[in-house]
């Protein structure tokens, strides 16, 4: 049996939707990207007390001189006694290790996250989580379950991701030209993507939002609500397999190649 | 101050061996399971061969296997590593930490690529500690990042100072699996960084005087590497697998000069700008010091399309030469002619002439080279040898 977990844009939603969720994972403050919220710890205690799994997003490639924030956030978090922490950087695992930290890890390096054998390599360290990059197989995901030691993640329902860059690519664009206003999508061979620059730089979503319908074998199956609204949202979780929204499986029975012949 | 390493691409044997002759103390190149998996990868023969001859000139050969495994590549590749050990590679280059055990337990030395976008001194730690011998560091790492590292851990860094890099942090990119669905971390990627777009608030379209995309200028650290030097960097990394052997051997060359200048003489060690304009010649797209000094904004940018120049001034290689006659003989890589003024170099000499006599292979006299790859015979008064470039100066 899955596990509903749910990224939250807000606390009102967390509280609204409690009833349909074993877990809510939550992007902090500063040192997550690519959600539109970002929560305090004092919102995430707030969270807690709804007594479901927590997990935090720590998902921000970590630069030099971030690591004096990253440990300090770190060691709050320790205190709130939440499940896991969802991270990209490989600092959060040495960190674990030195600062003696009891909080899980949860292996999320995003498109990386492709296989059991890399799986098991970080939950021989300590990570007993992965959460399974969006561009696997059915197949792959189902074995990858089979196989690795841990708990997986997958996601099923909203945006993905699909690049994150330092640069900060619509200002640049619109310093460059001179321009009195910034762009929120970009559009190719008739497709549109949101495109999200902030201080922490630059993400590109997916023109679609996942949909996907089927039974996934994973121990989380992963519904995020960003940049859907809130009714949509709870109809959705309410029963995602007979949801009204048109299905969109991503690359589950899409495998993607890489020689071109 | 040990003299750090200058590392090379080689896209195949040739380009090997033409970046080993132009002054790199080591390359890189892909077989199996690496990120060029549409370029024309070595076979197991040719890496033999390619590791023999740089062991021969005591220089070294990393192979890159840097790909986002997949389970079926976790079951194919072992056997593959067995195989790279067996030919006495220095080390393989990878970004999946699956990888680890197995090289380890191969007896393969590891390093870790750019794809895994290390940043801080901490996950160096980590790596240090998980017995990776080499990091390669992030592009996105500024001056104070890399000396703080440096300080703090022991294991060798390698950094890029020269090509074209990614918009994106590394590995965190897949608008080619979507896009395309060709996987970018398997090998496949298909640019779509150097794509325009149109840019909307909105339903509005906001326009500039040139298309929205996320396409950057290349890096090109020239003007710093006394700076990388000093901050202890180990190995000092070019980018361009897939680039031609004309353009390692001109950049290689170039770097392997400004290095041993400035260690030959640190105390007067001046800057050549022109070393500035030779590299400007074979890049195809501007150069900028891009993350270094923490600057990136809007100058990183290139918004010119995909309009990149090539190379037509590469105008053939020499395959050899007859001292007596005083005769080069060269195989032809662009158009040339009668008159036209060249410059012909090896790794530490340079001559400039005006064409004027050329011979086909039956010692005809010809006045124009038009054929890809046509052999001819050029008058050259001073000493060449194989393997030394030619490059069209001024066409007459």
């Amino acid at each position: 049996m899955n596990k509903i977990s749910v990224i939250i844009k807000s606390i009102a939603e967390a509280k609204d939707i409690k009833d349909m969720v074993d877990a809510y994972l939550i992007p902090i403050e500063d040192l997550s990207i690519n959600y539109q919220k970002t929560f305090t710890i004092e919102e995430i205690e707030e969270i807690k007390k709804l007594k479901k799994e927590v997990f935090v997003f720590i998902n921000k490639n970590i630069h030099n001189n971030e690591l004096e924030k990253l440990e300090e956030t770190l060691k709050n978090i320790e205190k709130l006694n939440i499940n896991g922490i969802i991270f990209y950087d490989i600092s959060l695992i040495e960190l674990k290790k030195e600062l003696n930290l009891k909080t899980d890890l949860v292996w999320h390096q995003e498109h990386l996250t492709t296989n059991y054998v890399a799986a098991n390599y970080y939950y021989d360290k300590g990570v007993k989580y992965t959460y399974l990059s969006s561009e696997l197989t059915k197949r792959e995901i189902e074995e990858i379950k089979e196989k690795y030691k841990g708990k997986t993640f997958v996601n099923v329902f909203g945006y993905l991701p699909m690049f994150t860059s330092r640069r900060r690519l619509v200002n640049n664009y619109v310093d460059t030209f001179n321009l009195k206003e910034k762009g929120n999508r970009i559009y190719k061979e008739e497709k549109y993507y949101y495109i999200d620059d902030n201080k922490k730089g630059t993400t590109v979503y997916s023109d679609y939002i996942l949909n996907v319908k089927e039974e996934i074998k994973a121990d989380y199956i992963v519904f995020n609500s960003n940049m859907i609204d809130e009714d949509t949202f709870k109809e959705i979780l309410k029963d995602y397999k007979n949801n009204k929204l048109e299905k969109e499986t991503g690359f589950l029975f899409k495998e993607t190649i890489y020689k071109v012949k | 101050m040990e003299k750090p390493e200058l590392l090379a691409p080689a896209g195949d044997l040739e380009r090997l061996k033409i970046a080993l002759l132009y002054g790199a103390d080591a390359v890189y190149i892909g077989g199996m399971f690496n990120l060029r998996a549409n370029t024309p990868n070595s076979t197991l023969e040719d890496l033999k061969e390619g590791v023999e001859y740089a062991h021969k000139l005591n220089k070294k050969v990393y192979v890159t296997v840097n790909i986002a495994m997949h389970n079926k590549e976790c079951e194919k590749i072992k056997p593959y590593l067995k195989e790279l050990k067996k030919i006495n590679v220095d080390a393989i280059i990878i970004s999946d930490p699956g990888l680890i055990k197995m090289a380890k337990e191969i007896g393969l030395e590891v390093h870790l690529s750019t794809q895994n976008s290390t940043l801080n001194k901490k996950s160096v730690k980590f790596w240090e500690n998980e017995g990776v011998s080499r990091i390669v560091l992030a592009r996105e790492c500024s001056k104070e990042d890399i000396k703080d590292i440096k300080e703090n851990n022991k294991i060798e860094l390698e950094v890029f100072i020269h090509g074209a890099i990614c918009a994106s942090y590394s590995g965190r990119c897949v608008l080619s699996n979507y896009l395309t669905n060709r996987d970018s971390n398997r090998g496949g990627c298909s640019q779509i960084c150097r794509w325009d777009f149109d840019l909307y608030n909105e339903n509005k379209k906001i326009e500039g005087e040139k298309p929205f995309t996320f396409c950057t200028k290349d890096l090109s650290m020239a003007k710093y590497l006394p700076d990388l030097i000093n901050l202890g960097v180990d190995s000092l990394k070019i980018e361009g697998r897939m680039r031609s052997v004309y353009y390692i051997a001109t950049v290689v060359k170039t770097y392997r000069s400004i290095i041993d200048e400035y260690f030959n003489n640190k105390k007067t060690y001046k800057y050549n700008k022109e070393y500035e304009k030779i590299l400007d010649d074979v890049a195809n797209r501007e150069s900028i010091t891009q993350f270094f000094d923490g600057n990136f904004g809007k100058d990183v940018q290139y918004y010119n399309g995909r309009k990149e120049t090539t190379n037509q001034e590469f105008i053939g290689i020499v395959l050899s030469y007859d001292e007596k006659n005083k005769l080069a003989k060269v195989e032809q890589r662009n158009h040339f002619k009668k008159g036209d003024n060249i410059e012909i170099f090896g790794p530490k000499t340079r001559q400039k002439l005006k064409i004027n006599d050329i011979y086909d292979e039956d010692m005809n006299i010809i006045e124009i080279v038009r054929h890809p790859k046509q052999i001819v015979y050029l008058k050259v008064p001073e000493k060449v040898e194989e393997n030394y470039m030619i490059k069209c100066i001024d066409k007459q």
